[in-house]
């Protein structure tokens, strides 16, 4: 019972869970995230494209000017100026370098670019990209910065948007994920809860069979067994109870002749006793003695037929019969019955001793059946035996219970014979060990008839 | 003494039973089967009902609640305690399992016919008359006076009368269990007995077993 009240520290579900959010996650906010720095890459390859073009424009714009100031002549530092002043508005800096030299910059800090380059910087701790390129022959170098601090703020809203994404579908799906599991783990759940209480000794319960899938399998065939199991419990118990029984009855089978045995024993040595009591008690102490003897000699054969699977052999079962009817002649005929054996040559597969043992005892059942003038018949056909007797018979009641141990039709009676009613539990065990079958039908006051078949060689 | 009825199927006990309790002066008569017992519960004339437990026809614990007012010793083979339990319950006075004593069975006799008959007043063999009830004792009209212990050992002896018992039996009855005393004991106070009242051919010793009071 420790076992099954051990504490899981994660259930199976809990596992699964656990696993497949981990795993949802990562792929998820994963896709997510590179999703966002890609579109991210996109936006500022678009925001370099156009600050090149912007930039394109102000160099062919300026050298288109300064070929016009070359011709007209004007002053080159005005011109710079005035560019600087027009692309301010559209959000530039523009800087004109020449062998080296600022000759105007309107950046707002100092900056660091090489020859015809592209590079991203913070100006005043915004982003810009800064574009420079030569102009007019090589004889300037124009700078500008285009403001692309909106860069980053899409990156940001982009950054957010992601992470509610994130969040929210991952919520979602921890809660949907949870149902599913929980659902799909309750038959275990509920398997578990069954062989708990199995553990606990309660063999009465089920398990659920629900659905249609590998837990419902698992539930049916645990079913299968717990009733193969229950069924054995119920064999054995019902094993047990007989057995205690067998030893009651024997207990009393012991104990009558015991008592007989002390008390005659007693009387001998405490009382005063004439030589016709002697002689009473003496043969009352000597039968008494007997009929123990003849129950422990029956117990041990059965013990020994039990213990020890009869050598089998081909046994004329004609002569077996003949021969118990030969040697229940002459008690037969102090009783005034006849036997009488009718049969052809019929052969069985067994033990030649015990089958004897067996009709001879089922022959003296008979013949202790019947009173004067009565008739046993001993008969073989095939590999069915029959012993029939026209005695007293049995009721339905006695029939089912013959074979028991220590079970007597007529108590009083087969005492006086000497019997111990363990004869015909022998006869079954011995029918048993050669797998034959052993019937009895029988009719109050008109007589009994026990049928053996024997089973064909094997 | 009583009336003893006998419902035991075996012969050989029942026979037995009747013996021992004839000895003690009890009469006795016989039956073998439930049915037989019943009846002769029934008709009446009975002090007490000996009964087997198992009986053909009807059980004894069949019969026992069938009976009316006749006291009930249950004699079986079965010692189990429910078994023993659920004759008492049914009302049975006694319970004696197989294999019994003969001390036995006529002690616990005594005590049922003790509990329900009450006490037989007097014995009288030869010319001695004991007068049980007030502890006197008489021979020939003249009493004699016995010590307790002595008095004691004779009521012993008549209640077992034709029984052999042993020293260490008659140490159990008269001395109590504690008793520590030798068995010499014993022999000193059936000495005292035989010759006080002169019944030296009535208290005998018998061989390697003890003393009998033969009547």
């Amino acid at each position: 019972m420790k076992n099954a009240d051990k504490k899981i520290k994660l259930r199976f579900w809990q596992k699964a869970y656990l696993l497949t959010l981990a795993l949802f996650l990562l792929c998820i906010n994963g896709g997510i995230l590179s999703l966002t720095v890609y579109t991210h890459g996109e936006n500022v390859k678009a925001a370099e494209e156009a600050a090149k073009a912007q930039q394109y424009y102000v160099a062919v714009s300026f050298e288109r000017d300064m070929e016009y100031l070359a011709e007209n002549g004007g002053s080159a530092a005005l011109l710079m100026e005035a560019f600087g002043a027009h692309y301010k508005d559209k959000g530039l800096f523009i800087a004109f370098e020449k062998d080296g030299e600022i000759l105007y910059s309107d950046f707002p800090e100092a900056y660091e670019i090489e020859g015809n380059s592209l590079r991203h910087a913070d100006l005043t701790g915004k982003r810009h990209i800064l574009i420079s390129s030569e102009v007019c022959g090589g004889d300037y170098r124009l700078v500008v910065a285009k403001n692309v601090e909106s860069l980053d703020e899409a990156f940001r809203s982009l950054m957010v948007t992601y992470l509610l994404t994130a969040l929210g579908v991952s919520l979602f799906l921890a809660v949907c994920l949870y149902f599913v599991l929980r659902r799909l783990s309750k038959p275990l759940d509920s398997l578990r809860k069954t062989t708990q209480a199995i553990g606990n000794g309660n063999f009465s319960v089920t398990a659920e069979e629900r659905g249609n899938d590998e837990f419902t399998r698992l539930a049916e065939s645990f079913n299968a067994m717990l009733e193969t199991i229950n069924r054995q419990m119920a064999d054995l118990e019902d094993q047990a109870e007989k057995k205690q029984m067998l030893v009651d009855d024997m207990a009393h089978e012991l104990r009558t002749p015991l008592t007989s045995i002390y008390g005659y024993a007693e009387i001998l040595e405490k009382t005063a006793v004439t030589e016709e009591q002697r002689v009473t008690a003496s043969r009352y102490i000597m039968s008494q003695a007997k009929r123990l003897q003849k129950i422990s000699q029956i117990l041990l054969d059965e013990a020994f037929i039990r213990g020890n699977p009869p050598e089998m052999g081909e046994v004329a079962l004609h002569k077996v019969l003949a021969d118990a009817a030969e040697k229940l002649e002459e008690p037969g005929r102090r009783r005034g019955v006849t036997l009488t054996f009718r049969g052809e040559g019929c052969t069985v597969w067994g033990n030649e001793t015990l089958l004897s043992m067996m009709f001879y005892n089922l022959a003296e059942n008979a013949l202790k059946a019947c009173s004067d003038g009565g008739q046993v018949v001993l008969s073989c056909r095939g590999n069915t035996a029959t012993v029939k007797d026209n005695g007293k018979g049995m009721t339905a009641e006695q029939m089912a219970r013959v074979t028991e141990p220590f079970y007597r039709t007529d108590k009083s009676r087969s005492r006086a014979d000497g019997g111990a009613g363990l004869g015909l539990a022998l006869c079954k065990r011995i029918a048993d060990a050669h797998g034959a079958e052993m019937k009895f039908s029988s009719r109050l006051g008109e007589g009994t008839e026990v049928s053996l078949t024997f089973t064909t060689r094997q | 003494m009583a009336k003893i009825l006998i419902a035991e199927d075996e012969q050989a006990i029942n026979h037995l039973i009747k013996w021992n309790l004839e000895l003690v002066g009890h009469t006795c008569a016989q039956v073998y089967d439930g049915t037989s017992a019943l009846a002769a519960a029934e008709a009446g004339g009975y002090d007490l009902l000996i009964l087997d437990v198992m009986l053909p026809g009807l059980s004894g614990f069949e019969i026992l609640p069938r009976l009316q007012g006749l006291p009930v010793i249950f004699v079986t083979a079965k010692a189990g305690v429910a078994d023993r339990l659920r004759g008492l319950q049914l009302g049975a006075d006694d319970y004696i399992t197989k294999p019994f004593e003969v001390l036995e069975l006529v002690e616990r006799v005594k005590a049922v016919l003790r509990r329900t008959k009450g006490e037989a007043k007097e014995f009288s063999f030869d010319d001695i008359r004991v007068e049980l009830s007030n502890r006197r004792v008489f021979k020939g009209g003249e009493e004699i006076l016995l010590k307790p212990k002595e008095f004691d050992l004779l009521e012993t002896f008549i209640h077992n009368r034709n029984i052999a018992l042993s020293r260490e039996k008659l140490i159990e009855l008269v001395w109590n269990f504690d008793f520590e005393g030798e068995s010499r004991t014993v022999d000193v106070h059936v000495q005292r007995l035989r010759r006080k009242l002169g019944i030296s051919h009535r208290l005998q010793t018998v061989y390697k077993t003890g003393y009998r009071l033969q009547v």
